[in-house]
């Protein structure tokens, strides 16, 4: 589909408004004409002929037509910002409604600062083409055909000589046009590339103090700050070659009216009324060939934007969101068939291998292993945020693909590693799964997760806003927070990953004791690296490099002496405990 | 706890407008002087050759033409060409000069907008939304872009055409040039009523956009959350919300925006029907022949035609006052930790450092978070700070590498108040471990190299492998050169605490700080971690910070923080044998493992 045609379905909406504010263009087209024509009425017939009494009312429809044209102008230059704006607005809410349902994929590949790009400075170009370009393009074409008629019936020689030039202004708009495409194209992504550096130094701040790094992160910005510029210069060479050319040939009609219509007047061809009324429509034609360069420009940046927001747009979600109006309650049942991962950017790199086990509703599955040993990506395929290479993931016997992604993710909650605080009241955070939760509730569960204390000691209590991200909580509070905000959405499916490893042992302990009640009418995983997270846990998996090495429960993988057995070993002796084999009851 | 805003705050503006905002960015022309005055020349020699346009037009009508003068006509038309000639020469100059002025003015404004950022304190980037920050450094300047290039020295070259032109208005007549600036007045106080509703209406629009960008930032950053609640309609929702607020503002501000330019039209109609009443009924005893009357009636279009740029201009200028406060209120921000006047470089640090009746808190009016802490380290020991979450632990450490300045008291290192000592010259000789790890996007060897920019590929490797960080590198698709995204998504909580690891231990740092750096780690990798780290530490002062008794055991003084104090310290032996909290805190952990 072409630019002109995407955008199209978009500005189409707005019939209701294009339809009167293009007539309207016409009427203050019209009335354009009327303006100079007085002026040679006035010469011709008030001062040449004498009627005097002409004058006043000359002058007064003068008055009322630029007072009546005015308005309209006015009225449909709003108008089309009104359509600017809403076909902005439709495709930033796509935009916006496309990265809601882009999968994890995606948002790995592209950095944020891109995306931001794209919904601000992109949408930019795409408004004021429509809002402003569009309806300029339109007066231009309208005024060309204007003056040409009308110049044409007041003398049609002259005005085939200046139409002669049309030809000369076709040539050149083409090539600028050509030239400016690519040009426009990387100054977009040489802003996109700014706009990223300078995202990614206000997200990482603290690590650019910590390591006295801003002289760095300076001379990172200069250089993409003078790549930037040097784009900009690059579309200035293109205007520099084109623009005084079309300048020069909207000037060259003055010269061709003047001599040649001079030589008219003197033959007598003409009236002298004539000339000043056609030297007085000549703006009509020499302002649209001076603003056809700086029109390219516009639509080569409009063009540019397009390009990047209709990649967006268009990229392929692997895991494509549908939605389903029969909603289906989650029993609790996960099964895991031989199910192999990779990324798909790294195929040659496998993370999960053959995995095979199977949960039922109130167990509570515990997963032990090594840093990047697959664990959370175990986790990521239950909730569907990937898909599996090869082998099944059964959600209550049907295969995940097969379930609305969303009514799963609705019912399978994950307290990720990556902890994620809105800047937004902890009220509001914890209730970011279930707008509806009673007060009670986030209460019962904020004791839960042991994060009642603090919460109230806050200076403003749950009305406490946090930063973006959670900054300016410890990450113990962080994690508190978000265990609370999992609880409070009650799936039936929760999956805890790293979600107590800022907390001391005892805090630990007691949000055990007090989630247990609860993750017994449900599906629990737990990831964790200490065995006093998992020993509860109904069945234990060990993984390592993606595959399960050592399966069981606290105590028979204690009888195994194996991976299972040394961490705890090693836990217990750090501490100068002895590590019994058989003393499982806790 | 500093007040924050959010996405859907408006943000208030610290300080009203003044004119001070245009001196300073005045001062941004001044480098360009040069240029700027070379582009005014050929522009004004373009515009007098577009002015003699109308005079020539005069002299045919008036005289070659009714004389049938035609080598007149001939001189006039040779006369027009040549002034075309000039133009087009002049113009291709201005475009190319004015593009390069206005882009170099705005990197200059932009690059001092991100240098002041990077001496901001925490405190600035944790109290508002990122996406409001962003949008102040990238596309608030961009907007000024017009105004800064073509805008000035459309606006000089309008003044002075509108002299050029009232000039020859009044050498032809002057009665009637007088009667042209008679309605003036009215576009003042026309200009005037637009003026204030517009200054409102941007102002109102810069923070719907600004609150716009943070939502779709934040959005961004946590979409893994949005997607893992299935709360998309409800982001969508607030989006839409957001979304109307800015379209709304922003019509607001067109509607206001543009009534400018209809008035000034209509004053300029009302002036040319004066003249020609005037004009032609002779009246006031004005006197004109026809052709004079026309020529005058050109140069009115021309003295009108700049009116209404300058009104233009006036528009733009007001729009980006909108920006312009944001962007230098931004400038203005003091940083709270700064280097004094007379700071000087901190010596190589030995490592001794003494805290002396350190107390702190945020704000004047929040409560102490640190109170009347003293405590000493010798060079080589390492300190352990243990408690419960938010006992102010993390803010000592903050202290030390003067993140924040304290409240009262000292804290020194090797006797030197850290306070008089360039930023700089601290924090290079110390390396601190965050809680939160920041991955920037690139390859991992970049990511681990930002510790020390100058080190080899090897000594990269070398940390990485003290760390425990080589194994996981190695099975990487490019190993060392995998390339990842900003706060590493693809990588697991403990790899990217590994190379945050490797990161700061290849900065050699004097003085380590750990913050709860190995929470994610497994306990297997932790192990093989410390042996290694436990070589590095040697010399060191190191501070750690840790939940699990365990891993500081071996600290040669250990600290129990709680409610701002230390309430305990002394090696473990010792402090065991106090038989009070941390005693308390060690029973309760060794019964637990106990009961395993």
């Amino acid at each position: 589909m072409g630019t002109f045609q995407w955008v199209w379905q978009y500005i189409r909406r707005n019939m209701k408004l294009l339809i009167p504010a293009t007539l309207l263009i016409f009427v203050n087209a019209a009335a354009i004409v009327v303006a100079p024509l007085i002026g040679g009425w006035i010469i011709d017939q008030v001062i040449g002929q004498g009627h005097t009494e002409r004058l006043v009312p000359f002058l007064l429809i003068m008055i009322g037509v630029t007072l009546g044209r005015t308005i309209v102008r006015y009225i449909y230059q709003v108008i089309f910002e009104q359509v600017g704006q809403n076909v902005m607005w439709d495709i930033r809410h796509d935009l916006f409604e496309k990265l809601q349902k882009l999968d994890f994929t995606f948002f790995n590949n592209v950095s944020t600062g891109d995306i931001m790009a794209r919904m601000t400075g992109d949408m930019d170009a795409i408004r004021n083409f429509v809002a402003w370009d569009s309806y300029n393009l339109i007066e231009c074409v309208l005024w060309f055909v204007t003056a040409i008629l009308v110049m044409g019936s007041i003398n049609w020689p002259l005005t085939l000589a200046l139409a002669a030039l049309t030809p000369f202004i076709g040539f050149l708009t083409m090539h600028m046009s050509n030239e400016a495409h690519p040009v426009y194209f990387q100054i977009r992504e040489a802003f996109a590339h700014l706009n990223s550096m300078v995202e990614e130094n206000i997200s990482g701040n603290r690590v650019v103090k910590a390591f006295t790094r801003e002289p760095y992160e300076i001379e990172k910005f200069n250089k993409l700050n003078d790549a930037y510029k040097a784009r900009n210069m690059d579309a200035a060479r293109v205007s520099r070659r084109y623009l005084p050319p079309l300048d020069i040939l909207a000037s060259m009609l003055s010269v061709i009216v003047l001599i040649l219509g001079g030589f008219l007047v003197i033959k007598g061809a003409m009236t002298l009324g004539d000339l000043v009324a056609f030297n007085g429509f000549l703006w009509m034609l020499n302002q649209p060939m001076r603003m056809s360069g700086w029109l390219i420009n516009d639509v080569q940046r409009f063009s540019a934007s397009t390009i990047k927001i209709r990649r967006m747009l268009g990229a392929k979600s692997s895991i494509p969101v549908q939605d389903s109006e029969h909603y289906q309650k989650l029993q609790g049942y996960v099964t895991f068939d031989h199910v192999n991962f990779e990324y798909a950017d790294a195929p040659e790199v496998p993370v999960l291998h053959d995995i095979s086990f199977t949960v039922k509703p109130g167990e509570t599955m515990g997963i032990l292993g090594e840093t990047g040993s697959g664990k959370s990506t175990l986790m990521n395929l239950i909730a569907r945020f990937y898909d599996p290479t090869s082998g099944e993931v059964l959600i209550d016997g049907k295969n995940a693909k097969d379930w609305p992604v969303r009514q799963l993710r609705d019912q399978i909650t994950i307290v990720m590693q990556d902890l994620f605080l809105f800047s937004d009241t902890i009220q509001d955070n914890i209730s970011y799964g279930n707008r509806q939760a009673e007060p009670q509730l986030i209460q019962h569960m904020a004791d839960v997760a042991d994060a009642s204390q603090f919460i109230a000691e806050m200076p403003d209590g749950y009305d406490t806003v946090v930063g973006e991200r959670g900054v300016g909580l410890s990450g113990g509070q962080k994690q508190r927070i978000s265990l609370t905000r999992a609880l409070v959405k009650n799936p039936s499916i929760l999956i805890l990953d790293d979600t107590t490893s800022a907390l001391d042992m005892e805090t630990e302990a007691e949000i055990q004791k007090k989630l247990s009640p609860i993750t017994q009418k449900k599906t629990t995983f737990i990831i964790a690296t200490r065995i006093s997270s998992l020993r509860h846990a109904d069945q234990i998996i060990v993984l390592k490099h993606g595959d399960i090495i050592e399966r069981g429960t606290h105590d028979e993988l204690i009888a195994k002496h194996g991976y299972y057995f040394d961490t705890y070993q090693k836990q217990l002796g750090a501490l100068g405990v002895k590590g019994g084999e058989s003393n499982g009851e806790a | 706890m500093a007040k924050r805003n959010t996405f859907d705050e408006d943000e208030e503006l610290q300080e009203t407008f003044n004119w001070s905002y245009y001196r300073r960015l005045g001062r941004y022309l001044v480098p360009y002087l040069t240029k700027l005055a070379l582009v005014l020349g050929t522009l004004i020699l373009g515009s007098l050759a577009g002015t003699l346009g109308p005079y020539l037009t005069k002299v045919a009508i008036d005289q070659a033409i009714p004389q049938k003068n035609l080598s007149l006509l001939w001189l006039l038309t040779g006369i027009f060409a040549a002034l075309l000639i000039i133009t087009f020469f002049c113009y291709r100059y201005r475009i190319w000069t004015i593009t390069e002025v206005g882009q170099d003015m705005l990197k200059d404004m932009r690059s001092d907008i991100f240098d002041h950022l990077q001496e901001l304190p925490f405190s600035y980037f944790d109290s508002r939304p990122h996406g409001k920050i962003l949008i102040r450094v990238v596309n608030y300047i961009n907007t000024l872009s017009d105004l800064l290039s073509n805008g000035l020295i459309n606006l000089i070259n309008d003044i002075i055409l509108l002299v050029v032109t009232l000039i020859f208005m009044v050498s032809i007549n002057w009665k009637l040039a007088l009667w042209s600036l008679a309605l003036i007045p009215i576009l003042l106080v026309w200009t005037r009523i637009v003026q204030i509703q517009q200054r409102k209406a941007y102002r109102e629009l810069s923070n719907k956009q600004s609150n716009m960008n943070a939502y779709i930032h934040e959005s961004i950053a946590g979409i893994k959350v949005t997607q893992g609640f299935a709360q998309e309609d409800n982001a969508s929702a607030t989006f839409d919300h957001v979304a109307n607020e800015y379209r709304s503002s922003f019509m607001h501000a067109i509607r206001v925006q543009w009534a400018l330019w209809p008035g000034v039209q209509n004053i300029s109609t009302l002036t040319t029907a004066l003249i020609y009443y005037i004009g032609i009924t002779q009246w006031g005893g004005v006197d004109v022949t026809t052709g004079t009357l026309i020529a005058f009636m050109g140069y009115v279009a021309n003295f009108w035609n700049p009116v209404i740029d300058i009104g233009n201009f006036y528009n733009s200028l007001i729009t980006a006052t909108a920006y312009l406060e944001r962007i230098f209120e931004t400038m203005d921000e003091e940083p709270e930790v700064k280097d004094l006047p007379d700071s000087f470089d901190l010596p190589p640090i030995h490592g001794d450092v003494e805290f002396k009746d350190v107390s702190f808190k945020y704000e004047e009016d929040t409560p102490m978070i640190l109170k009347h802490v003293s405590f000493h380290a010798a060079p080589g020991e390492t300190v352990a700070l243990v408690g419960p979450t938010g006992a102010g632990k993390s803010t000592v450490i903050n202290l030390l590498s003067r993140f924040y300045n304290v409240t009262e008291g000292e804290v020194d290192i090797d006797g030197v108040d850290i306070s008089r000592v360039t930023l700089k010259s601290l924090r290079s000789q110390m390396g601190v471990m965050l809680q939160d790890t920041f991955i920037f996007s690139g390859t991992i060897l970049e990511n681990i190299r930002y510790g020390k920019l100058d080190a080899t590929e090897e000594e990269v490797i070398a940390a990485a492998k003290v760390v425990r960080a080589d194994d996981f590198i190695r099975d990487m698709p490019q190993e060392y050169h995998t390339e990842v995204q900003e706060r590493g998504s693809t990588l697991s909580a403990g790899q990217r605490q590994l190379i945050a690891f490797a990161r700061t231990l290849l900065a050699d740092p004097k003085i380590l700080i750990l913050d709860e750096a190995t929470a994610a780690i497994d306990t297997q990798t932790e192990l093989l971690l410390q042996a290694g780290l436990n070589r590095l530490l040697e010399g060191r002062t190191s501070f750690i910070i840790a939940h699990r008794l365990s891993t500081i055991q071996n600290a040669d003084q250990i600290m129990v923080v709680n409610h701002g104090e230390i309430v305990e310290r002394g090696s473990h032996q010792e402090l065991m044998k106090k038989r009070g909290e941390y005693f308390s805190l060690y029973e309760a952990q060794y019964r637990m493992l106990q009961s395993l």
